[in-house]
């Protein structure tokens, strides 16, 4: 009697497999590329523990504990590393989040096609720009010598300013640049949320005699609120992540203080100066804190009635 | 009447052109001002760096202007010798190939991997699918950073081969859930009709999924596209050779270098100014994107890739 479950079940396993033979043909090569490039290199996560050495390969490596980490938190850097990430990253949620929504209304309020047109077109456009390109796009606004914002300063009679060298500056071109080049794309997600508005809601409040106004601060910004709360909690599950490609081709040795992020002290470290097991550490400490984060984030995101990839 | 001018409407809908007849109080005018000051500011802000660049690439050779007067210079005046002066450099026309290699690899390879794995991620009946999912799932969660894949693309000899480049990022996990959610919605009577008729999956996905599916493959190709494109910082840590380097590090050499200089051979590029070239090799970089931006944006705007937020 009991058997007949199993046996049962064990059928039903085997009929699954048999049917779905062809699936582990596609899963083939996704799965072995799973396994070289995205599982191998956690296992090569290890010598953050490791003294490493290229001539012993990552398993020949000394075992040195804790020592990477210890090194990182005991240093001078480590929290000005943290406070530069943080800075960076919460920055810019301040800056152009307010920024997409405002804009993201704006467009659905326009009343004039050919405007609206052009400032999507437009807007959307940086977004597919490499930091390379907008390092040249940035270096022809804000050279010390030619830019056209010291051209402007210099029509007025102040003094020129080396924008990117400049300490106090420096922070600044970093959340503004972008702000420039991903506001637009920012503001997509937005813009899609103001087109499910029920429009009998703007009819009912244009008898009741509600002003503009009234129906943006009554209709269209709650209307969106959700999808608000979750864009901020998608991006506060990777607020470590401060934008490395950008700090990279703006930064440089005179604002170093204020310019450098995990990201790019990795980098150095690890591939400048070949300190492998010290950058790795520091790379596995992101990656930990990271994914609680992200975990945590997603399960609020679940909350809050969005919908997480995962 | 009011229905069709109603549904003309709905997609943009105009509260102030409903069939309800209110006069528009002083108020809405304002309104509708400070809208279209502030978009029309903000279509400045965006133009006017885009602008000066494309200006400064057409600077003749003898102009004496600084470059806020360059940006209103004449077309007719425009001078083509920075262009001319690149695409006559073998080591720029080497550097677009290198980039157009790495582009149509990267975006093959990328897709042949990214579109099996989403289609049996979103097969409902696969047994062990959570597994599988959260295999996938687990790298992108936990995060090891750079030096981890360095290494591996060191020890698997990548290094100084254009697979480098994109091979590291072909399968992106954040597009390949996209593309899943879009599989699971497609409509499952189709796709059990099929497996009921004795279709393997495989022939499910081709006949089946696939022509269903032209938009959503578009938009990730072209997003694994840009990225490729754009990429410079894997080609500087895994390309040594110089007749391997891709456009953005050359570009990037171009415009770190400043007259004389230790990355390029400025002189290379004949008489054109400096700082022509330097805007030329930029907005050179970005014509390919530009020229696609189109039909990504037919694309994007639809609202495929907001998988992780419903509106």
């Amino acid at each position: 009697m009991s058997q007949v479950p199993g046996k049962k079940r064990g059928s039903q396993l085997a009929r699954d497999i048999r049917r779905h033979r062809s699936v582990y043909l596609l899963l083939l090569f996704p799965l072995t590329y799973y396994i070289i490039f995205k599982y191998i290199p956690i296992f090569n996560g290890q010598i953050a523990f490791k003294e490493y050495m290229a001539l012993d390969g990552v398993l020949g490596s000394q075992w040195v504990g804790l020592k990477h980490f210890k090194t990182f938190t005991n240093s001078y850097y480590f929290i000005e590393l943290l406070r530069n990430t943080l800075m960076y990253s919460v920055g810019k949620l301040l800056f152009s989040l307010p920024l997409a929504i405002i804009l993201s209304i704006t467009i659905y309020e326009c009343n004039k096609p050919t405007l609206r047109k052009m400032v999507q077109t437009l807007a959307y456009l940086p977004h597919f720009l490499s930091w390379v390109i907008m390092y040249g796009i940035l270096l022809a606004l804000l050279a010390p010598g030619d830019g056209i914002i010291n051209d402007i300063i210099k029509l007025f009679g102040g003094k020129p300013l080396d924008f990117l060298t400049n300490t106090n500056a420096f922070p600044w071109i970093v959340i503004f640049s972008d702000a420039w080049k991903e506001m637009g794309w920012g503001a997509i997600i937005f813009i899609a949320a103001l087109m499910g508005i029920d429009p009998s809601l703007f009819e009912a409040a244009l008898v009741e005699g509600a002003s503009s106004w009234q129906r943006v601060r009554y209709i269209t910004l709650p209307s969106i609120r959700p999808v608000i709360i979750i864009v901020v909690l998608l991006r506060l599950g990777t607020i470590l992540d401060a934008g490395f490609n950008q700090i990279f081709m703006l930064y440089s040795t005179p604002v170093l203080s204020v310019a450098d992020i995990i990201d790019t002290w990795v980098y150095r470290q690890g591939l400048l100066e070949f300190q492998f097991g010290l950058a790795t550490a520091v790379g596995l400490f992101k990656g930990f804190i990271g994914m609680f984060l992200i975990l945590g984030s997603n399960r609020l995101v679940r909350r809050f009635g969005g919908n997480p990839l995962f | 009447m009011v229905m069709k001018q109603q549904n003309k409407q709905s997609r943009y809908r105009r509260v102030g052109t409903t069939s309800v007849a209110i006069k528009p109080g002083k108020s809405d005018h304002v309104f509708n001002l400070v809208v279209d000051l502030f978009l029309i500011v903000l279509l400045v802000i965006i133009a006017v760096p885009l602008w000066s660049t494309i200006t400064l690439s057409f600077r003749p050779n003898d102009y004496i202007g600084n470059n806020l007067q360059g940006m209103f210079l004449a077309p007719w005046e425009w001078s083509f010798s920075a262009y001319k002066a690149l695409l006559g450099n073998q080591g720029f026309l080497l550097a677009f190939k290198n980039s157009f290699l790495i582009l149509t690899g990267g975006v093959v390879t990328a897709l042949l991997l990214t579109i099996p794995l989403a289609y049996v991620l979103s097969i409902p009946t696969l047994p062990g699918r959570k597994y599988l999912s959260l295999l996938v799932v687990i790298p992108y969660v936990f995060n090891v950073g750079m030096i981890p894949t360095y290494l591996l693309v060191t020890n698997i000899g990548l290094i100084d081969h254009l697979a480098a480049i994109f091979l590291p990022g072909a399968i992106s996990t954040y597009n390949c859930l996209i593309m899943r959610s879009f599989f699971e919605g497609l409509p499952s009577e189709l796709k059990e009709s099929a497996r009921i008729d004795g279709a393997s999956e495989i022939q499910v996905l081709v006949r089946i999924i696939l022509p269903l599916s032209k938009a959503i493959i578009m938009t990730i190709g072209l997003f694994y596209g840009v990225s490729f494109w754009n990429d410079f910082f894997h080609a500087m840590l895994y390309l040594n050779s110089n007749h391997l380097q891709p456009l953005p590090i050359l570009l990037r050499n171009i415009l770190m270098a400043s007259g004389m200089n230790e990355y390029v051979e400025v002189s290379a590029f004949g008489d054109a100014p400096i700082a022509a070239i330097k805007a030329a090799s930029v907005f050179m970089s970005a014509i390919p994107m530009i020229i696609a931006y189109p039909f990504i944006q037919k694309y994007f705007t639809k609202g495929t890739l907001l998988g992780s937020v419903k509106g």
